[in-house]
């Protein structure tokens, strides 16, 4: 193993969450905040850090998927780990395991929170904790990609490994103008939403950080009412952009290439706004109230169905309130999840569309036993090792959900704060149901369960594999006793 | 409103490799390292998900003549299409289904000899930008190291005008401990080192470096002079009179067709019946034995021990560098070992094999001039290209034209860059070795020898 690539990478990643911290260090200096003196640190020692890593460039760049997935590992846990110490420096997080628990979820675009008051934080502990969306949206290791210049082709491993999806593929040959293009995208979009809400009479500090939530499919509100307390404008328009985010980003580069055809005729797209009509609609009928009328219901609910179909987790009125048929329909689409190459998570609509293929395939098989059939998504068909790949997701994440779901059990919570609280972390949302109800909050879990649950939301966000690589025997053998048979060169 | 690739002005072209064997990996490696945006096309799936694992390109696996995969591959915005597929006709179709939905530039490979006496004309209706031919490449290659048997590689430029000739020096040899200047001054015939290579490292040299047995050195000069001047320099060379050939392939039929009008004997083993029967049509002056290359018997009845030269062609590389090294053992055969596939070249140049030819680079290189040529605007062209002593320095023949700079300028009053010479001059099918009181005209070309890789403008030379 390449191990000083990996930690050369990690080195970078360090020093791009110093570049990061600038952002609230400015907020600190526009309200004159002393909090703001905690990020100031923390950047000032992530630099430092990342310059020792980075000091001697390795001379031998090549690196596999393996490498590639142990580096996104490693560097989404250590830039947690220093984006969460800002937090307990200045005090608004006093608590290392809810600090962490905070970036986690932060980074991870989940938006579970254990702050009771949320309000009550200083403006740039907030601005830090909705910017922590906005990079884990995209993902650190793209934007690392785009702006650093690796030698050798093997970095598309990087970008396998953090990139959400059954099969990544690029949008032009190379990667570094691939990872361009997805952020100018991202930053375009974000910019267009935070002008849309400074139209609807939002102040610039509350867009800004709805946006970044928004961006990130993260969800982390800055009112302890999440958006409900915003007018029906915002509302719209946080609906609109949570439902675009959703949309893998390879539509927004094929109608930027005015390949309009090409865009309607992806499935994932088509089957992505079916479910959320059907939803809404059936959310709708089973909500609808005289006293609230037609458009206030279809309003909260789109909002509702777009929130937690792309894992966003922002919220306008308390769901948990709503009738089980409704809520049922909300804990569906926690795991279904956005569109493959989104910034959402969950378990994505591609995933779901093979799966279906699969087993309509199966029962075709039933009926002409010898007969040969092609899975095709968008007219072509679907490699072996891709359906392959799809169906030992389903089981691990099932075997790792019910794992969770067991370890958090023993502290004798009921069986749907449980079951919702472990789907909202790995599915990256934010709010579940009863006890962690988009009204309530994860501070009550112990802190054995919120390093559960950091850990779901991490696998969930890489996606299984980058995570569970980390715990292979060979390559904790190799990360940690170095084999010294190897020649040096 | 995308202006991603225009930021960086150094940015390459957008070219399609439909076909990833052989040749196609080699191209993508090289144009990768060039920095060209790459797409590839290949029925094979697995492969192209490999390659795409390896270099930094994207794929696409389908049928590089499809329309839809083509557009899909983005053919409307790319500059150049390479078509190297197995078959020659597929390649053709690529290429033409290419220029008629997009127009740009496409290169196909044709390997049939059906097809190669007439690759002129067909170039010329498809409007191709070039067709490529490695097996009759390195059938040309083999040729011209046949006739100067005693050189390690032999790459010609200007028509064939001037050359750049390699040998290794031998034990004893009476340059072994003079100087260049001294060299040069001893030997009345023309001609310039350009490089010398010791211990695996590459030297440009200047006068007073001092040469030692065992270098291999590479120096230019006139096709005229090259007889004359290898006997002044104690490497007195005929061209063989006999060859043997292993394997009866493509490769194998276009080396005999150059062989036999030179007056060399040649005989060709070929295990294959029907093929043999074949090349007997087709080569009626060649000798076609029908058997197992590899019978040690064989080789021997057929007079292994007293043939001037020996050219293993089979397709099977590991089958080549073993016949090399048995002949290599039994006799005093000049061999020359064609390795299509592996790569293991540190292996294979510890080997000593003799003369080593691989087809796939000397495609890439002829791809590459043109690449190169055609990504510089201004249009200075670049006619030959060699990658020498294993991609360590490259020999690359411009074309001078008005937008040269340093035309008229006497030789030494040009700085040029460090590790970097010209190496002859090309006026009118005249080659001069220059000195510094040399110049340039517009119309020459000239050859220059450098350790700079990637150099596409003449006026990259000044330093």
């Amino acid at each position: 193993m390449n191990k000083k690539v990996i930690v050369y990478l990690l080195g970078q990643v360090l020093k791009i969450e110093a570049a990061l911290m600038i952002l609230p260090i400015i907020m600190a200096i526009i309200f004159g905040e002393v909090e703001g003196l905690s990020f100031f640190i923390v950047s000032v020692l992530c630099f430092v850090i990342g310059f020792i890593f980075t000091v001697k460039k390795p001379t031998n760049f090549t690196f596999y998927l393996k490498e590639g997935c142990i580096t996104t590992a490693l560097s989404w846990i250590l830039l947690s780990i220093f984006g969460s110490l800002p937090f307990v420096l200045n005090g608004d997080i006093p608590n290392f395991t809810n600090a962490l628990f905070e970036t986690v979820s932060g980074f991870t675009t989940t938006g579970a929170s254990i702050l009771d008051d949320v309000e009550a934080l200083s403006n740039c502990s907030t601005l830090w904790r909705s910017f922590t969306h906005w990079i884990g949206g995209m993902g650190v290791l793209v934007f690392l990609l785009a702006i650093i210049p690796l030698s050798g082709g093997s970095n598309i491993n990087l970008m396998r490994a953090e990139s959400p999806g059954p099969s990544v593929g690029k949008l032009v040959p190379k990667i570094k103008y691939t990872a361009q293009l997805l952020y100018i995208i991202y930053f375009a979009l974000t910019v267009i939403e935070v002008v849309l809400l400074l139209l609807g009479g939002a102040p610039f500090i509350d867009a800004l950080n709805t946006s970044f939530g928004t961006a990130g499919t993260g969800g982390f509100g800055i009112k302890n009412d999440s958006i409900g307390g915003y007018n029906a404008y915002i509302q719209w328009v946080v609906t609109i952009f949570m439902i675009l985010f959703g949309v893998n980003f390879n539509a927004y580069y094929f109608i930027l290439l005015k390949k309009w055809k090409k865009t309607l005729a992806m499935e994932e797209i088509r089957w992505y706004f079916i479910i959320i009509i059907t939803s809404v609609t059936i959310i709708c009928t089973q909500t609808y109230t005289k006293a609230a009328g037609f458009f206030t219901t279809l309003r909260h609910s789109s909002f509702q169905v777009a929130s937690i179909m792309t894992t966003t987790g922002f919220s306008t009125v308390d769901f948990d309130q709503w009738n089980q048929t409704a809520k049922t329909v909300l804990v569906m689409l926690m795991f279904i999840g956005a569109c493959a190459g989104s910034t959402g998570g969950g378990i994505k609509v591609s995933r779901f569309i093979i799966t279906v293929k699969t087993i309509f395939k199966e029962l075709h098989s039933y009926i002409h036993p010898k007969s040969i059939k092609k899975i095709n998504i968008d007219s072509k068909p679907i490699e072996h090792d891709v359906l392959r790949s799809t169906n030992v997701y389903f089981i691990t994440f099932i075997m790792m959900f019910s794992l969770s779901v067991f370890l958090i059990s023993f502290e004798g919570k009921d069986l749907t704060t449980n079951f919702t609280a472990i789907a909202a972390t790995i599915n990256n949302i934010g709010p579940g149901l009863n006890m962690v109800g988009p009204t309530k909050n994860f501070a009550h879990f112990s802190a054995f369960s919120k390093y559960v649950m950091m850990f779901d939301m991490l696998l969930g966000r890489l996606e299984l594999f980058p995570m569970l690589i980390l715990f292979h025997p060979s390559v904790i053998k190799e990360l940690f006793f170095s084999g010294k048979h190897k020649k040096t060169i | 409103m995308f202006g991603s690739r225009n930021n960086n002005i150094k940015s390459g072209l957008r070219i399609i490799i439909i076909g990833c064997g052989k040749v196609g990996t080699t191209l993508i490696e090289q144009l990768r390292n060039e920095g060209h945006d790459i797409t590839i096309i290949d029925k094979n799936a697995a492969l192209v998900s490999d390659l795409i694992g390896t270099y930094d390109i994207m794929g696409i696996a389908g049928n590089g003549a499809s329309y839809s995969v083509q557009i899909e591959a983005g053919i409307e915005q790319t500059d150049l299409l390479i078509a190297l597929t197995d078959s020659d006709e597929l390649n053709l179709l690529c290429c033409t289904i290419a220029k008629q939905v997009a127009g740009c530039a496409a290169i196909a490979r044709v390997r049939n000899p059906e097809y190669s006496a007439e690759s002129g004309y067909l170039r010329e209706k498809l409007g191709l930008a070039m067709i490529i031919n490695p097996e009759l490449e390195a059938a040309n290659e083999a040729a011209r190291l046949l006739y100067l048997p005693t050189a390690l590689e032999v790459n010609t430029f200007s028509n064939g005008q001037a050359e750049m000739i390699k040998l290794r020096l031998p034990k004893n040899h009476f340059m072994d401990g003079k100087t260049i200047a001294d060299v040069s001054k001893m030997i009345p015939v023309k001609f310039l080192i350009c490089a010398v290579e010791r211990d695996g490292e590459v030297y440009i040299p200047s006068g007073d470096f001092i040469l030692h047995a065992s270098d291999a050195i590479s120096f230019s000069t006139s096709k005229k002079n090259e007889k004359e001047l290898l006997k002044k320099i104690g490497f007195p060379t005929q061209q063989v009179k006999n060859t043997i050939i292993i394997g009866g392939g493509k490769a194998a039929f276009y080396l005999a067709n150059q062989l036999i009008p030179m007056g060399i004997e040649v005989k060709i083993i070929e295990a294959n019946k029907a093929r043999c029967e074949e090349l007997s049509c087709l080569l009626p002056k060649a000798i076609i034995i029908n058997g197992d290359g590899s019978d040690e018997e064989l080789l021997k009845e057929e007079g292994i021990i007293d043939a001037q030269s020996f050219v293993p062609l089979t397709g099977i590389d590991e089958e080549n560098i073993m016949l090399t090294l048995h002949v290599k053992h039994i006799s005093n055969a000049k061999t020359i070992t064609k390795i299509n596939r592996i790569t293991f070249k540190d292996v294979i140049n510890y080997l000593d094999l003799d003369s080593v030819i691989y087809p796939k680079y000397i495609t890439s290189e002829a791809i590459i001039a043109y690449v190169r040529a055609k990504q510089n605007s201004k249009n200075s062209n670049i006619e030959t290209l060699y990658h020498l002593f294993d991609f360590k320095a490259e020999a690359i023949e411009f074309v001078v034209d008005e937008s040269c700079v340093f035309t008229n300028r006497q030789l030494m009053d040009i700085t040029t860059k460090d590790n970097l010479l010209i190496a002859a001059i090309n006026r009118d099918g005249d080659i001069i070795i220059p000195n510094g009181t040399d110049t340039i005209k517009t119309g020459d070309s000239i050859i220059v020898f450098t350790k700079h890789t990637g150099l596409n403008d003449i006026n990259e030379i000044l330093a």
